[in-house]
């Protein structure tokens, strides 16, 4: 592939451009395609003449800053879960869609939100990380992750069809609860629209800790990518590899599912291209997988409100409509 | 009498009671001795039993043969167990094209539903046989190929859902299938293409036992194999997408019931396909039924019921199915 040879040459230029993408995403994603008319300049405003009672200003503040910021965090955290996702399991269509692990979190938010049984009587964080841990556990037991011949076709498809069962098992909880609910399609596919401050503070703490957790991981995958029985002989103790990982994966995508919603492929896009534009480091590749998760939601959401404003389109069906037939290239590509 | 009449006989009994059980149940439960006497005479529940709860069952069955048939065929043809028109994206293609004819032009006259969808399923086809031909997958990578186009295929339907906002359960119809508010303006468009193209596949499915013993055995026994292979192919998408015209992309009867049934009678196509058909009928109908009164006079869509069923089965098939 030529991306891959000419790597080497553009040590700085690809994390420059990849940086400089997602900054100019972040930029006019704060004042662009707006319900309420905003124009780069009133950013500029607030720099030089901030002023609390103008309303444009107040808009860009309380409203798309933490918009855009969640919206960026989000997408880091799915590209760093993908990544990790691929980098412990060794197959290439690993991510937390495909592992229904979205879906499970996504699955228990809804109970915990309509108070089915004892649900509602647990923090939605806590709800969406049993969820994800169960969706998790689901596929790898069923699709035989767990056997020495493990085989990733059947784990990919166990996810699917684990995956099915969980989405249809959210529809049919949400339906009961409230049957005029338009907003099942919209919270189900993963959408940014009802961020503010509050969700920023509820997303950063534990983002943080999982990512920490996420970099502390990635010499014990760059090992691990050797092969299992290497890196054991090469002093890496495997099974507190893995603990650290799920626990990281589980994290990270389970409060983006709190916030959000399942917004899906993110972290099975991210990956790729970041493997096909770094080299195959982890110590570079998570922190490439995580900002090019960023810039990809960042701009994703941004398109999600350009189709029809003034309403809004959920972001997780922009990042469907790309990332399924990404899902079929990978596949076809003979990538598993 | 045979093992086999017998099994063919308890079937139609057991759907024979379970439609009346559906004619009596709903949010309104009527004796079953109204329900047998609004059929014959009409009177005051004339509206529920006979232009509600029976165009609906009606629908149901014929829905659920269809569904069945076409994933017989495929399986059959493709001689790949995890084979289902759902599967394959082909009722994802259907179900595109239908909803987005309803979306453009939403008075247009239920006739026109099956052959746009036809066009929808025939697309989605070609465009897997293409990627067959081209890169020649296994078995399971197959299912793969086509479980990742209807995903591309249902995030469009979801996408347009959301573009242009309809009623919640016409939306769900189209997302995971669902016999809401299908009446006899339903049967009537659906009718003719089922009645030329169920007992064809009967005729099919003569052939295609010998088929399964393997091409050249089959074109040394004297079988047009390419024929077979095209004319069952065309009417498994044709079967799937006018079933998925009139309710939408219910999923998993396509790949349930042929196994079902080949739990049930063996692997022979010709004892196969009526009872894989009755089975279908059967777990559309119940699915629906259950749809209808798990939570009245709250609707659940049936897809999501069927769901419920086929995954966990699908992933026995995975857990069993060893030629990865």
């Amino acid at each position: 592939m030529k991306i891959l040879s000419s790597a080497g040459h553009s040590k700085t230029l690809t994390p420059a451009l990849l940086l400089s993408t997602l900054m100019l995403g972040f930029i006019i994603s704060l004042y662009g395609q707006s319900e309420f008319l905003l124009q780069a300049n009133d950013l500029w405003q607030i720099l030089i003449a901030p002023d609390s009672q103008d309303i444009k200003q107040q808009v860009i503040l309380l409203l798309r800053l933490p918009r855009s910021l969640v919206a960026c965090l989000i997408g880091f955290n799915l590209g760093v879960a993908g990544l990790l996702m691929q980098g412990l399991t060794r197959n290439p269509l690993a991510s937390p869609t495909l592992f229904a692990i979205n879906s499970g979190a996504a699955c228990l938010m809804a109970l915990n939100s309509i108070g089915f049984a004892f649900f509602s009587a647990l923090p939605s964080e806590l709800a969406t990380f049993l969820g994800a841990l169960l969706g998790g556990v689901l596929v790898f037991s069923l699709g035989g992750g767990l056997r020495s011949d493990s085989n990733a076709l059947r784990l990919i498809l166990a996810g699917i069809a684990v995956n099915g069962l969980l989405s249809s098992l959210t529809r049919a909880a949400l339906i009961i609860a409230d049957d005029t609910a338009y907003s099942i399609l919209h919270w189900l596919s993963g959408s940014l629209s009802e961020i503010d401050w509050h969700s920023w503070s509820q997303l950063w703490p534990l983002s943080l800790i999982a990512l920490l957790l996420a970099f502390s991981t990635s010499r014990g995958l760059n090992l691990n990518a050797l092969g299992e029985q290497t890196a054991n002989s090469l002093g890496i103790n495997i099974t507190w590899l893995r603990v650290r990982v799920c626990l990281a994966v589980l994290l990270l995508t389970s409060i983006s599912v709190t916030l959000a919603g399942p917004i899906v492929f993110v972290g099975l896009i991210a990956p790729h291209l970041a493997r096909a534009l770094f080299n195959n480091n982890h110590l570079v590749l998570l922190p490439a997988s995580g900002l090019l998760g960023a810039a990809l939601v960042c701009w994703a959401d941004l398109l999600s409100r350009s189709i029809i404003p003034p309403a809004e389109t959920p972001v997780g069906i922009i990042t469907a409509l790309i990332g399924t037939p990404f899902f079929i290239f990978l596949v076809l590509k003979g990538k598993l | 009498m045979t093992r086999y009449t017998q099994l063919l006989l308890s079937g139609f009994l057991l759907l024979f009671l379970l439609a009346c059980l559906s004619l009596a149940m709903g949010a309104e439960s009527l004796p079953i001795k109204t329900v047998l006497q609004t059929l014959i005479h009409g009177g005051d529940q004339d509206f529920i039993v006979n232009y509600y709860r029976l165009p609906r069952i009606l629908i149901a069955i014929l829905v659920g043969m269809g569904l069945a048939i076409s994933g017989v065929l495929t399986q059959g043809i493709i001689r790949n167990p995890l084979a289902s028109p759902d599967l394959m994206g082909i009722s994802g293609g259907a179900g595109l094209a239908a909803c987005t004819m309803l979306l453009i032009w939403p008075n247009i006259d239920n006739v026109w539903l099956p052959p746009i969808a036809l066009l929808g399923g025939f697309s989605a086809a070609l465009v897997i046989w293409l990627l067959n031909r081209w890169h020649n997958p296994s078995p399971a990578r197959l299912a793969l190929v086509g479980i990742a186009i209807s995903a591309f295929l249902s995030s469009c339907i979801n996408f347009l859902l959301i573009l242009h906002p309809v009623e919640v359960n016409s939306a769900m119809i189209w997302l995971t299938g669902s016999l809401w508010g299908r009446n006899w303006d339903y049967v009537w468009p659906l009718l003719p293409w089922l009645i030329v193209l169920v007992p064809f596949s009967f005729y099919l499915a003569w052939s295609l036992d010998l088929f399964a013993l393997g091409e050249d055995t089959a074109d040394a026994l004297g079988v047009d194999t390419k024929g077979l292979q095209i004319a069952a192919l065309l009417s498994a998408v044709a079967l799937a997408s006018v079933s998925v015209a009139v309710c939408g992309t219910i999923g998993f009867v396509g790949l349930l019931a042929p196994h079902l049934a080949r739990l049930l009678v063996g692997s022979r196509h010709k004892l196969v396909l009526p009872v894989a058909a009755l089975v279908g009928a059967l777990l559309v109908l119940s699915a629906d039924t259950l749809a209808r009164n798990l939570a009245p006079p709250l609707e659940l869509p049936a897809g999501v019921l069927t769901a419920i069923i086929g995954a966990p089965y699908f992933l026995f098939l995975l857990h069993r199915y060893k030629g990865y």
